[in-house]
């Protein structure tokens, strides 16, 4: 769907909190999964900021996509992931360290509609970047797309399905090169997605967002104790610089649960590495990030 | 419905084994007399190799064209040498070149297959020129095709596109004017080094397959290589990146063989730039990175575009000036156009939106083709 830009408010003297509008919708609008930001990186003050009425292009788009990022992973359901639909208003200030805070309202999909079912949520976010520093902080809440019960219910099929499978260390490059992927290992994309998805939030920045290209392989899939316990490396297609960041995750899901996520990304090779004979170094994940 | 049938070629081997297709060679065979024509036609018609003629053998004195897949490529010359007949081998890569060729073979008087030179890994750089008029100097349409050979949509759209001019000239108003007026220059595959990649090694390879002095990483950004804002905002210079520009502008033999025919041709109106995924369509910026003179206009012609795109299966692009969408892009194709006088210069960013991105399922290759 495509992302269209609707005229933004004018702004009004001295007028640096949320707009009327947005402070309704708040209100008014069933809330669901309601995501603070995360610790360390708490909400910078009022002071400081000014609205930027020339929005860098593409400024909007980018906060809608973190934002989603950051709700998928919270949210925690490989059944109801969200992708963005249509950017419908939002506004930005920026301080003198070049943060840009911005406030907006989007609509959003189903990542894996169903045939003929059309489902619209909306999003309302406050999203910080931190000029170009990783993990910008949200503040998103969204409709429901589907009831709690059809959701758990999901997950939990889910969650059954995956117990039972085997053989997944011969996964390899999902899609394939013609972007067929068999239905059978579908749950298992989205599972990768929803890991990705914590990546791609930490990475996104004001200049740069991501896409999950491809699965290339599956390290480790391990059901016997309760939780899904997999580790896999994905590829990022990273935008603007085209390039494609091979990450290793792992994650453990529990349906229901909060997901936990580890993971490495490789760095892009700088010139003076690549002149000599070193090999890329072997992946694994380091980062503790919320285990 | 061939083409689908040849669609049917690229996606039913490649699932099941990615060299089948690949290293399939026509080899040219001398026959010079009535003893050769049945020792060639018995070494087709037997089962073990499964053959075909692309010319078949009517009379002795003229040559012989056959296909020959690339597991059987050994056991033929073996044969061919023992029996004392001469050959050349005179199409590599088959599957990239397969379909032009058969569209020149089939339609003579519109299509003829036009080679412009030489790449690096030694394959031969061809194009479709598709003309009513011999000799007469006309305006003239290119169009550019997999420039990053990841980006499969556009190589498979455009052949779509190509057979779909031939069977239509004649019967379709739109495009028998247009070609009645103009020449239209259709390169499929601008990357074939990088498109064979693709297919036998990393299918998201986007770069050319050059080697850079000094640099265990290959290649260069085909689309960062053109003499224009050479080495400027959005190209980079460290060989390891996917938008490395290159040592120098038209470093590339890709973009130099393009460049020195566009310019020594001439009269070239319109330069049409094929790429995915983000379903954008853009227009130049203009040399420094500011509203190009002829924005307004270009930017018009881009929205009818759209329009009409969209009114077929409701995929909606979006419209503007390349260097305020994606990033500025120093080096690129039409921003080389248009700087060289080519005013109607477009990038057509195809489906989808990063859903499925570069491997956007072959179900949605005719789609594409037809909105577009």
């Amino acid at each position: 769907m495509q992302l269209r830009r609707q005229p933004l408010p004018a702004p009004r003297p001295g007028d640096r909190y949320p707009a009327a509008p947005l402070l309704a919708l708040l209100l008014l609008l069933a809330l669901q999964g309601a995501a603070a930001a995360p610790a360390g990186s708490g909400e910078p003050e009022h002071s400081g900021w000014r609205q930027d009425a020339e929005l860098p292009r593409g400024l909007l788009s980018q906060a809608a996509r973190a934002a989603l990022h950051f709700f998928n992973f919270r949210a925690s359901s490989p059944s109801v992931l969200r992708v963005l639909a249509e950017v419908q208003e939002g506004r930005a200030w920026i301080n003198q360290k070049k943060e840009y805070k911005v406030d907006l309202v989007f609509t959003t999909e189903l990542y894996n509609p169903e045939e003929g079912k059309e489902r619209l949520g909306k999003c309302s976010a406050r999203v910080f970047f931190r000029n170009e520093k990783p993990r910008p902080a949200i503040n998103i809440t969204c409709t429901r797309l589907i009831e709690k019960n059809t959701r758990q219910e999901e997950d939990y099929r889910l969650y059954k399905y995956m117990k039972q499978l085997k053989n997944l260390l011969d996964v390899v490059n999902i899609p394939d090169s013609h972007g067929h992927i068999d239905p059978s290992l579908r749950p298992i994309w989205d599972l990768a997605f929803l890991g990705s998805s914590y990546v791609m939030w930490e990475k996104t920045t004001q200049f740069l967002h991501y896409y999950m290209a491809q699965l290339s392989s599956v390290k480790q899939w391990k059901t016997n104790e309760d939780a899904i316990d997999f580790d896999y490396t994905v590829l990022l297609h990273e935008f603007s610089t085209q390039e494609m960041i091979p990450c290793h995750i792992r994650l453990v899901w529990y349906p229901g649960k909060p997901l936990k996520v580890k993971y490495h990304c490789q760095e892009l090779q700088t010139p003076e590495e690549a002149s000599g004979t070193e090999e890329g170094s072997a992946v694994a994940p380091t980062e503790l990030s919320n285990f | 419905m061939k083409w689908i049938l040849f669609f049917g070629d690229l996606i039913g081997p490649s699932i099941c084994g990615q060299e089948k297709f690949f290293g399939d060679q026509v080899f040219r065979i001398n026959v010079r007399n009535g003893d050769e024509i049945s020792k060639l036609s018995q070494l087709v018609n037997s089962d073990n190799f499964k053959l075909n003629f692309w010319k078949s053998p009517s009379t002795f004195g003229r040559p012989v064209d056959v296909l020959f897949p690339s597991v059987s490529l050994q056991p033929v010359k073996s044969f061919l040498k023992s029996q004392g007949l001469e050959y050349l081998v005179t199409v590599e890569d088959l599957q990239i070149y397969h379909e032009i060729y058969s569209i020149a073979r089939d339609f003579p008087d519109l299509a003829s297959r036009v080679k412009i030179g030489h790449l690096f890994e030694n394959r031969s750089m061809y194009v479709l020129k598709f003309s009513t008029g011999e000799g007469r100097q006309q305006l003239t349409i290119w169009l550019n095709s997999g420039i990053h050979s990841r980006e499969w949509i556009s190589q498979a759209m455009v052949i779509w596109t190509a057979r779909k001019t031939v069977s239509d000239y004649g019967k379709d108003p739109a495009i028998t004017s247009i070609l009645e007026k103009m020449d239209i220059f259709l390169l499929t595959v601008a990357n074939p080094d990088g498109y064979v990649y693709t297919q036998t090694q990393n299918r998201l390879w986007r770069k050319t397959q050059s080697l850079n002095p000094g640099s265990s990483c290959v290649g260069t950004d085909p689309n960062r290589n053109w003499n224009v804002s050479f080495a400027g905002e959005g190209a980079s210079d460290n060989p390891c990146s996917e938008v490395y520009h290159g040592a120098h502008a038209s470093s590339e033999v890709e973009v130099k063989l393009v460049v020195d025919f566009i310019q020594e041709r001439g009269n070239f109106k319109c330069f049409i730039d094929l790429h995915n995924y983000a379903q954008l369509l853009t227009y130049p910026c203009g040399y420094m990175v500011k509203k190009a003179p002829d924005a307004d206009e270009l930017d018009e012609v881009a929205r009818c575009v759209a329009k009409a795109l969209a009114s077929l299966s409701g995929t909606e692009y979006q419209v503007c000036p390349t260097c305020t969408t994606v990033y500025p892009a120093s080096g690129s194709s039409v921003e080389w156009a248009y700087d060289n006088g080519i005013k109607y210069a477009f990038t057509f960013e195809l489906r989808d939106i990063g859903h499925y991105g570069f491997f956007l399922p072959a179900n949605q290759i005719i789609p594409t083709a037809e909105e577009t």
